[in-house]
């Protein structure tokens, strides 16, 4: 480690003038039409900001961004996380990434399954696609072959969970000081992940390996008054398969996992389709329709998402993102909203909205949306970039 | 590359087939077309690769502006349509954003996307050609590079066009997703290259009108406009596309318009 950071150093200090200083700084309001079912408020403020770093030289990246987050009413939503820290040497066969990154696998639109290399932040967004920096040493070959990144994934990071004052939680706490591990390492398990993907004519694909502490812990009850959950991080292995053919304008997407180490090996996939109609009605708007269903051998049953994307191609590139997600087996209906728009040329502004619905209250299934029923909210959020 | 390219150059086999195929439907003035249209894409025979910084004026029907700025990069693929790399530097929120294609021919070309903020890699379906580029005047299609293959052609008139003799040809899209029924094109007499096209839609109106300006000769062959205007007749809108920093024969290869070169684009 103080080797890297020698070398980090000497980067550093080299061409100091080179660098891009960059930054944004986030205002994010939500509102909630009730009170939270353990009494929380209805009003939510948080304050982020993330400074940056970028350095590119021939054959190195430099890139820093710390992620500072001040949260409201919840204490466990304050964050201090470095996003990106990393040195990425491009040699003439392949790449080498050293230190804290982010990297995204998939393909699907909704559930992300595949993705399994960082830690998800769960207090800040509900869609789970926010995460933490994961501290790496990447190496990726690229031939005719394909992309094939190897990993060894040092220092475990745990998952981020909503405290007492929190809104979109399980209604019993989850104490993170008291997780617990398979591994005798503890959260100091080296991890190790590969890739390989390919595109051959309209077919991309990618398989992927993970073998390490799961990123998704399961959730025990301690039996104490309070009656905190722990969480519980197994040892598991994982196989991954992203599949997306394009006819035409219609891509087809496949993302399915198959994981041992957490009970029984189980499966689950997320699979559908993308449609885009460019310029509908003879004006400028794109419409997509996206479809995706779930399937998962541990849950009786996986919602539905039937979804579209508006694009108004304006020099303001505004956007709105809806959709339906239904759970035939519980009855249940949930409703989202993600749209924004650019200020100026600083600055974006961004409107979410979440309903949940229980159609059919008499139903005895497992109702997957039952901890969030008071949780119904909408979001303002200003991002000004520096 | 296949044997067949290495034996013939690529551009003579197909102005062969394209000249029997006229000859024998006797179709003369279309046959001047495309040996127009060949001789103005023989202007980038051999051009290798070349990177460029772009600025773009979206203009209002009132005249007010809005400014974008990218990155991009192209390399030359014997045999096949090129490799391209855009990045956008502004505005912010876009900033890092980037567009890798790879056109070919005949076949629809590859695309994707990356959207740095969630460092997700997403292939976009290249038939959405005909949508707007950015919000611009521009659509995805008029930014691609325009293989002759892509167009049938039609051999209309000689013309003067701002005191230089011009070739206007007619070319229509054989590709079924173009955003457009036919185009007519001003090549100069002298060097052959692009001064005007009139874009038209499916309606065949005469939806866009885009002029080509400030050419300038890079390493004393390679002639490249530094200003592409595009005029919206319908909406009264325009774009000004004005390219700074062109260079030619930068060195690039296969590796810098790769999967992971558009990783590290931002």
């Amino acid at each position: 480690m103080k080797f890297l950071l020698t070398i980090v150093a000497l980067f550093l200090l080299n061409n100091i003038f080179a660098y891009e200083f960059l930054g944004e700084v986030i205002l994010d309001n939500r509102y909630f039409f009730n009170e939270g079912t353990s009494y929380q408020d209805k009003i939510h403020s948080s304050f982020s900001y993330s400074p940056e770093i970028f350095h590119e030289e021939e054959d190195y990246i430099f890139h820093l961004k710390p992620k500072i987050r001040k949260d409201s009413q919840d204490p466990k939503r304050n964050l201090l996380d470095l996003q990106e820290f990393y040195l990425l040497h491009i040699g003439e066969e392949r790449e080498i990434k050293f230190g804290i990154s982010k990297e995204f696998w998939g393909v699907t639109e909704t559930t992300h399954r595949v993705d399994i290399i960082n830690q998800t932040d769960f207090t800040e967004g509900f869609d789970g696609e926010e995460k933490l920096g994961q501290p790496m040493v990447k190496v990726s070959l690229e031939e005719e072959w394909g992309v094939l990144d190897i990993y060894a994934l040092f220092s475990f990071r745990e998952r981020q969970f909503s405290g007492q004052e929190g809104r979109l939680r399980l209604p019993l706490i989850i104490d993170k000081n008291e997780s617990i591990y398979e591994s005798s390492a503890k959260n100091k398990r080296t991890d190790f992940a590969a890739r390989w993907s390919n595109y051959y004519d309209q077919l991309d694909i990618a398989i992927s390996y993970f073998s390490g502490t799961t990123r998704e812990p399961r959730l025990f009850p301690t039996g104490s008054i309070d009656k905190p959950l722990i969480p519980y991080y197994e040892t598991i292995d994982q196989f991954g398969l992203e599949l997306l053919y394009l006819i035409g304008s219609l891509a087809i997407k496949v993302e399915a996992i198959s994981r041992a180490g957490q009970g029984d090996r189980f499966s689950a996939a997320t699979y559908g389709f993308e449609y885009t109609q460019v310029g509908i009605f003879d004006s400028r708007i794109d419409l997509g329709w996206i479809f995706e269903g779930n399937h998962d051998d541990r849950l009786k049953s996986s919602p539905t998402v039937l979804g579209t994307r508006l694009s108004f191609n304006d020099e303001l590139d505004s956007q709105i993102l809806s959709g339906f997600i239904w759970n035939d087996v519980s009855k249940e209906l949930g409703f989202l909203l993600e749209s924004s728009r650019r200020v100026g040329e600083c600055c974006l502004i961004a409107l979410e909205g979440v309903y949940f619905e229980d159609t059919d209250e008499d139903n005895n299934e497992p109702k997957l949306f039952e901890a969030f029923r008071e949780d119904d909210f909408f979001k303002i959020e200003f991002t000004y970039y520096l | 590359m296949s044997l067949a390219n290495v034996l013939f150059h690529r551009k003579s086999i197909i102005a062969c087939i394209f000249g029997m195929l006229f000859i024998f439907s006797g179709e003369v003035l279309a046959n001047k077309g495309l040996e127009i249209a060949l001789k103005s894409d023989e202007n980038f025979d051999g051009y290798g690769d070349s990177s460029s910084e772009m600025t773009m004026e979206l203009i209002s029907k009132k005249g007010d502006v809005v400014t974008r700025k990218l990155r991009f990069k192209r390399l030359e693929v014997p045999g096949d349509g090129d490799k391209s790399l855009a990045v956008f530097e502004s505005p912010r929120d876009v900033r890092g954003v980037g567009i890798l294609s790879y056109s070919h021919k005949v076949e629809p070309d590859d695309q994707w996307l990356y959207l740095p903020a969630l460092k997700r890699v997403k292939r976009i379906a290249s038939k959405n050609r005909s949508g707007p580029f950015l919000g611009s005047e521009f659509s995805f299609e008029d930014f691609s590079f325009q293989e002759v293959e892509k167009y049938e052609y039609e051999y209309l008139r000689e013309e003067e066009l701002d005191g230089i003799l011009c070739h206007v040809i007619e070319r229509k899209p054989l590709d079924p997703y173009s955003g457009y029924t036919k185009q007519i094109v001003w090549i100069d007499s002298e060097n052959f290259l692009t001064r005007k096209i009139h874009h038209y839609d499916k309606k065949s109106f005469h939806l866009k009108t885009q002029i080509f300006s400030d050419y300038k000769i890079y390493n004393e062959a390679y002639w490249q406009p530094h200003k592409v205007t595009m005029i919206n007749n319908q909406n009264g809108k325009s774009s000004v596309l004005s390219f700074r920093e062109v260079k030619y024969k930068n060195g690039f290869d296969d590796r810098d318009f790769s999967q992971n070169s558009l990783k590290r684009s931002r």
